[in-house]
C-alpha cells in the first residue's frame, strides 16, 4: 500500500493551481480531502505524475447565498453539509451528506472531490443532479458553466478537462414550497449504497405536483435522472397512486450492471419512501 | 483473599488506551531492509520463468528471490491430529515452484532499502505464466475432468472422513419425519485489525536470528523455521509484541515466517516485513466455506432419532499447518447436545485453486452448529414444535453425564465428561425472555427471534509448563508458553498466580513473550490458555509457596479435551421491502466452569458474538469463475462496525468441572459458534414462509428479497409467527 511515485505541489493560490495542472499534463490531479484518491494511490489504482494539493487553498469553502442560488465552494466539507441548516429541497443534499462514509472521512472529503471523482455509487452527485446544480469550471483558458446533467460521463469520468478544476457548485432556487429527500440503503452504515434516491417535489394545496425532480444513484454508469418517474409524478399527484407510478417508473428506466432485479426493486422502494416522506412534509 | 472471579483490570489496557503499545510495525531495527512479496495474479499457472533483471537493476532494490533461490521445503502440519495420511502431498513451498495454484501465492520477494522501493520493483519482476484451467470452487473441483490441483491428489479428494454411531437405517426407517437440507456457509477470514508482520535480524557472531512479530504458537514456529532453514532451535528467537487481533489465523506458520528470517541470515542486515490488507485478504488463511447435506430422522413427539451428514470442505490449494482441521472438526461438532440414537457423518476435504483454509475462531464447530440447527428448526415448523421446545425435548440430560456416542472399533468414542446442557440452555432462556419475546414477535411484523445450541471443544491439551520465581523485590515473575492475542491471559494467568500464593495481582508480573525467556508452550488456540497453561501455572504457584524456594516448576498434562456448552439467542428485525436485516439483540450463554476473570470471559463471549452476527448477515469472500478473489480490501468484506451490531447480552454459566484442579473450561470460541445459527434462525422466523429457504450465509439483503420473492412474488411478505417456518422438501411418513 505504498502509492507509486509522484511529484507533489502544494500551490498558494487559486491561479497557481491551475498553472501548475495546465503544466504537468494530463496525468496531473488535484487533491483535496483524499478520500477516494489517497486509497486508490494505496492501492496503485491511480497513478497521477504530479499531485497539485489545493485542500488547504483559502476561500475555496464557501457556503453563500446568492440571488436566492445556494453557492457552494469546491471544499465545502460533506460534514458541513450534513450541518448545514438547508431547508425545502435542498434539505436533500444534507440528507445525502450524512450517507456518505464515516464522520472522519466527511469531515475531510469535499464537495468538488466527489464531483471529480464521479462514482456511481456516490451520493452527492445524485443530490446535485436532482437539484439542477450547475458547476463551475475554471482553468488557465478560461471559465464555463456545464449543469450537472452534462458533466457526468461514465463510471469516474467527467467532462472536466485535464488543465480544469471545479470552482463553484450553484444550485438555482427550487420553488418555495419545495421538498427533498433521499434514501438509500447500503450493507452497513457508510457503505457505497446498494441503490440511493434523491427526490424533490413542489406541490399546491389540491395536491397537484408543479414541480418535481428524482434522481438515481447506485444503477447506472452515471448518476441517473429519472423523467419517466418525473413525469408519473407530475401527472398522478402525490397520493399513493402517483408514488407507486413513480417507484414503478424509476425501476423501469434505471440501468443497473449488477444484481439487476434485485436493485431495480430497490430503486422502487426507496423512491416510495422518499415521495412518502416529502408527502409528509408538505 | 480471592482474585480468581474477580473484574481485575487488564494489565495490557493502560499501554493500549495511551497508544504507548509496540506492535511489530513500531519495530525498527538499525539498517533494516524491507520487504515485498511479489504474488501470484492468477489461479492456476505453469510458472516458467521469474524475471528478475529489470526489478534488480532499480535504484535501492537489494536482492530479488524465486523459488530456486530458497530451500526447496514445505510447511509441515503442526497438529498431529490433523495430519491425515497424504495430507502432506498438497503442503505449501516457500515460494511457487513450477505451478502457482491461487491468487495471492508468494512467487518472489523483493527486497530494497525502503518499501516503496520496494513495491515499485515488485511491480517489474516479471512472471513467465502459461495459464492452466483452474478449479475454482467446490462444484468445480468436483466435476468429473476437474483440473487437479496437486497431481497427487485425485480428484481433488484430499481426504474423506467418517463417524457413524448407532443403526442409522434402523431410525431413519422408524421415524416420522425426515427433513432433508443443503446447506451453505461462505468463505470467509478472521481478518485480525492488524495484518501480519515480522522483523528479522540475524547476529552473525552468535549466528542466531531474532523474530519479532510471533504470535499464537511462538514455540513450534521456532522449532520449525529452525528446521526449514537447517539451523539448530536454539539459533531462533521468537518474540511477541502487541497482537491487534489473532481469532485463528495470524501466527500459524505461513511462508513469510521462514522468509523473511531467511532473508536476514542472507543479506546480513534487519529485514522488515508488514502485510497490507490487499495481501492479508488472499494471503492469510481463510476459512469456513462448506456445502453440508444434512438429513433429520424425528419421532412425532419431537424426539431427535438420527442425522446423516455428508459435507464438503474446501481445503483450498493447499494443506497448510492445521492440516485438515476444518474438515475433520464438524465430526465431532455435529451431534452437538442432543442425544441422537445414530448418525453417519462424511466429510470431504476438497482441494481448489482458491487461498488455503485454516482456522477461524470456532474452527468446524460453528459450520456444524449452523447446518444442525438451522435444520432443527425446520423439524420443528414440520412438527408444529416451538423450537425452544424442540431443542429442551432432546437436550442430553445432567444425569446421562458423562455422555458418550459410541464411534465403532476404530474411532475412540466422543465423551462429554460434565455439565448440565438443559440448566445452561434454561437459564439463555430465561435471562432473554424467550416467552415475552415470542409474544411480541406475534404483534411485531418482521421481528424475528431464534435460538440454537451447541457443544464447543476445548481446552486441547497436550501439556503446559509454567514457571513462578520469587524475586528479591518481593514480586513474582510467571513464566507460561502462552500467546497474548487481546484476550487478556496475561492478566488471568496472574489472576490465578496471585490467589495461589497469596499476594496481591500488582505483584505478579507475567512474561510470555519470548521464547529466550519462556522454555516452552505450545500456545494460544482452542480455548486452552487459560484451562491447560493455567492449571500449569497454579500447580507451579501451589507448590513455590508450600515448598518455598526462590523458583517452582509444574507441568499440567491434558489428556483429552473438554466440552462445553453453549447456547444463544437472537432478535432480528426484518425489512421486507428492501431484505435489509437489523440485529437487534444477541444473548449467549456458555458454560466455562469457573470464571477466572469474569470482564474479560463477557468480552470474549461478546465480541466472538458480534464476529459471529457479522458471519451471518455481512462477511463473504466471493471469487469469480476464474478464482479470482473479488473482496481485497474492508469496503468489500464487510466485518461489523458499532452501528451492525446490538446489544449483546452475556449469560457467563458455572457448572462445576472436577476433571482439572482450576475447575474451568474455555471461552474463547463460544460467542461465535452459536451466533451465526441463531441469526440465521432468528432471521427465517421473521421471513414466515420463505423463511424455510434460509440455507446460505450470509443474509445480505438482495439475498433476504430473493427468499421473499420466491414464496410470494409480488406480494407483500405476510408477518411472521412463532415456529412458523414449514418445510418445503420434508417428507412426512
Amino acid at each position: 500500500v505504498k502509492p507509486p511515485p509522484f511529484a507533489y505541489a502544494r500551490p498558494e493560490s487559486l491561479e497557481e493551481a491551475l498553472t501548475l495542472l495546465a503544466e504537468a499534463g494530463s496525468e496531473a490531479k488535484l487533491l483535496a480531502g483524499g478520500q477516494s484518491l489517497v486509497p486508490a494511490l494505496a492501492y496503485r489504482l491511480a497513478r497521477p505524475s504530479h499531485l497539485v494539493d489545493i485542500d488547504r487553498l483559502p476561500g475555496l469553502d464557501r457556503v453563500g447565498l446568492e440571488d436566492g442560488a445556494l453557492v457552494l465552494g469546491p471544499l465545502v466539507r460533506h460534514a458541513t453539509l450534513e450541518r448545514a441548516r438547508l431547508g425545502g429541497a435542498w434539505a436533500l443534499l444534507a440528507e445525502a451528506a450524512a450517507h456518505i462514509g464515516h464522520l472522519p472521512i466527511r469531515l475531510r472529503g469535499t464537495i468538488g472531490g466527489s464531483l471529480a471523482h464521479a462514482d456511481p455509487a456516490a451520493e452527492l452527485p445524485a443530490a446535485l443532479l436532482a437539484l439542477d446544480a450547475e458547476l463551475v469550471l475554471r482553468s488557465l483558458r478560461g471559465a464555463r458553466r456545464l449543469p450537472a446533467a452534462e458533466f457526468f460521463a461514465g463510471p469516474f469520468t467527467t467532462a472536466l478537462a485535464a488543465d480544469e478544476a471545479i470552482v463553484e457548485v450553484r444550485l438555482p432556487p427550487p420553488p418555495g414550497v419545495a421538498r427533498g429527500a433521499f434514501e438509500e440503503l447500503a450493507p452497513r452504515a457508510g457503505d457505497f449504497a446498494l441503490a440511493a434516491v434523491a427526490a424533490a417535489a413542489a406541490v399546491d394545496g389540491a395536491g397537484r405536483v408543479l414541480w418535481t425532480r428524482i434522481a438515481l444513484a447506485a444503477v447506472g454508469a452515471t448518476p441517473l435522472r429519472a423523467p419517466g418517474a418525473e413525469a408519473a409524478l407530475a401527472g398522478a399527484g402525490l397520493g399513493e397512486e402517483g408514488i407507486a407510478a413513480a417507484a414503478a417508473a424509476a425501476a423501469a428506466e434505471c440501468e443497473p450492471a449488477l444484481e439487476a432485479g434485485y436493485r431495480r426493486e430497490l430503486v422502487a422502494v426507496l423512491v416510495e419512501r422518499a415521495l412518502r416522506r416529502i408527502r409528509r412534509e408538505a | 483473599m480471592r482474585i480468581i472471579g474477580t473484574d481485575a483490570p487488564r494489565a495490557a489496557d493502560r499501554e493500549l488506551v495511551r497508544g504507548a503499545a509496540r506492535y511489530v510495525a513500531d519495530v525498527d531495527r538499525p539498517g533494516q531492509a524491507h520487504v515485498r512479496a511479489v504474488r501470484s495474479p492468477v489461479a492456476h499457472a505453469r510458472l516458467h520463468a521469474v524475471g528478475a533483471g529489470a526489478a534488480r537493476a532499480q535504484p535501492g532494490v537489494l536482492a530479488v528471490l524465486a523459488a530456486p533461490d530458497v530451500p526447496d521445503v514445505r510447511i509441515p502440519i503442526r497438529l498431529p491430529f490433523a495430519a491425515l495420511p497424504g495430507a502432506e502431498r498438497a503442503l505449501q513451498p516457500l515460494l511457487a515452484r513450477e505451478v502457482v495454484r491461487y491468487v495471492g501465492e508468494p512467487v518472489a520477494l523483493v527486497v530494497a532499502e525502503d518499501p516503496y522501493a520496494a513495491e515499485d520493483a515488485a511491480e517489474l519482476v516479471e512472471l513467465e505464466l502459461e495459464p492452466l484451467a483452474a478449479a475454482a470452487d467446490l462444484a468445480g473441483a468436483t466435476a468429473a475432468g476437474a483440473p487437479l490441483v496437486h497431481a497427487g491428489v485425485a480428484g481433488n479428494l484430499l481426504a474423506r472422513l467418517e463417524a457413524r454411531h448407532g443403526d442409522v437405517e434402523a431410525a431413519f426407517a422408524g421415524a416420522h419425519l425426515v427433513v432433508r437440507r443443503r446447506l451453505t456457509l461462505p468463505r470467509q477470514t478472521a481478518a485480525p485489525l492488524e495484518p501480519r508482520g515480522l522483523v528479522a535480524e540475524h547476529d552473525r557472531r552468535s549466528g542466531r536470528v531474532t523474530v519479532w512479530g510471533a504470535a499464537k504458537v511462538k514455540h513450534w514456529n521456532r522449532a520449525t523455521i529452525a528446521a526449514l532453514l537447517g539451523l539448530e532451535p536454539e539459533q531462533v528467537r521468537l518474540v511477541e509484541v502487541a497482537v491487534g487481533g489473532g481469532f485463528g489465523a495470524r501466527g500459524e506458520l505461513y511462508p513469510e515466517d521462514v522468509l523473511v528470517p531467511l532473508l536476514a541470515i542472507e543479506l546480513g542486515r534487519p529485514v522488515k516485513w508488514l502485510e497490507d490488507r490487499a495481501e492479508h485478504l488472499v494471503a492469510a488463511n481463510h476459512a469456513r466455506e462448506q456445502v453440508h447435506e444434512l438429513e433429520i430422522a424425528a419421532a412425532r413427539d419431537g424426539g431427535l432419532l438420527a442425522f446423516r451428514d455428508r459435507a464438503r470442505c474446501d481445503q483450498g490449494a493447499y494443506v497448510r499447518t492445521q492440516g485438515v482441521l476444518p474438515a475433520l472438526l464438524p465430526l465431532y461438532h455435529l451431534p452437538g447436545p442432543y442425544a441422537w440414537e445414530a448418525f453417519a457423518i462424511e466429510s470431504q476435504a476438497v482441494l481448489t485453486h482458491r487461498t488455503p483454509v485454516g482456522t477461524y475462531r470456532g474452527p468446524g464447530m460453528t459450520e456444524a452448529a449452523f447446518v444442525r440447527e438451522r435444520v432443527l428448526d425446520v423439524v420443528a415448523g414440520e412438527l408444529g414444535l416451538d423450537p425452544a421446545e424442540l431443542r429442551r425435548r432432546n437436550l442430553i440430560r445432567a444425569e446421562q453425564m458423562p455422555f458418550s456416542f459410541d464411534l465403532g472399533p476404530e474411532a475412540p468414542p466422543l465423551v462429554y465428561g460434565e455439565g448440565d446442557f438443559p440448566a445452561g440452555f434454561e437459564r439463555l432462556l430465561a435471562e432473554a425472555g424467550y416467552e415475552e419475546l415470542r409474544a411480541e414477535q406475534a404483534a411485531r411484523a418482521g421481528l424475528g427471534v431464534g435460538v440454537a445450541a451447541a457443544v464447543e471443544l476445548g481446552g486441547v491439551g497436550p501439556f503446559e509448563e509454567a514457571t513462578v520465581s520469587a524475586e528479591p523485590d518481593g514480586t513474582f515473575v510467571v513464566r507460561a508458553g502462552v500467546g497474548s492475542l487481546g484476550q487478556g491471559v496475561e492478566t488471568v494467568l496472574a489472576q490465578i498466580a496471585a490467589e495461589e500464593l497469596g499476594v496481591p495481582l500488582e505483584r505478579i508480573a507475567v512474561r510470555h513473550h519470548d521464547t529466550d525467556d519462556v522454555a516452552s508452550g505450545f500456545g494460544s488456540f482452542a480455548s486452552r490458555s487459560t484451562v491447560v497453561a493455567g492449571n500449569a501455572v497454579a500447580l507451579a504457584a501451589r507448590k513455590l509457596r508450600e515448598q518455598g524456594g526462590r523458583r517452582a516448576h509444574a507441568r499440567y498434562e491434558q489428556e483429552h479435551p473438554f466440552f462445553s456448552f453453549g447456547a444463544a439467542l437472537s432478535v432480528v428485525s426484518v425489512d421486507a421491502a428492501t431484505g435489509l436485516v437489523r440485529a437487534e439483540r444477541h444473548v449467549v450463554a456458555h458454560d466455562v466452569g469457573r470464571a477466572v476473570n469474569p470482564a474479560l470471559l463477557r468480552g470474549q463471549l461478546a465480541g466472538a458474538a458480534a464476529q459471529g452476527i457479522a458471519a451471518a448477515l455481512l462477511e463473504e469472500l466471493p471469487y469469480d469463475e476464474n478464482a479470482q478473489p473479488l473482496a481485497l480490501s474492508l469496503a468489500d468484506y464487510r466485518l461489523p462496525t458499532a452501528a451492525e451490531l446490538p446489544e449483546i447480552q452475556t449469560v457467563v454459566v458455572e457448572h462445576p468441572v472436577t476433571g482439572n484442579p482450576l475447575g474451568v473450561k474455555g471461552g474463547g470460541e463460544a460467542g461465535m459458534v452459536t451466533a451465526p445459527a441463531a441469526v440465521a434462525n432468528a432471521v427465517a422466523s421473521a421471513l414466515g414462509a420463505a423463511g424455510a429457504g434460509v440455507d446460505r450465509l450470509p443474509l445480505t439483503p438482495p439475498r433476504v428479497r430473493a427468499l421473499l420473492r420466491a414464496a410470494a412474488p409480488g406480494r407483500p411478505p405476510e408477518p411472521a409467527g412463532p415456529g412458523a417456518a414449514p418445510g418445503i422438501s420434508g417428507a412426512r411418513r
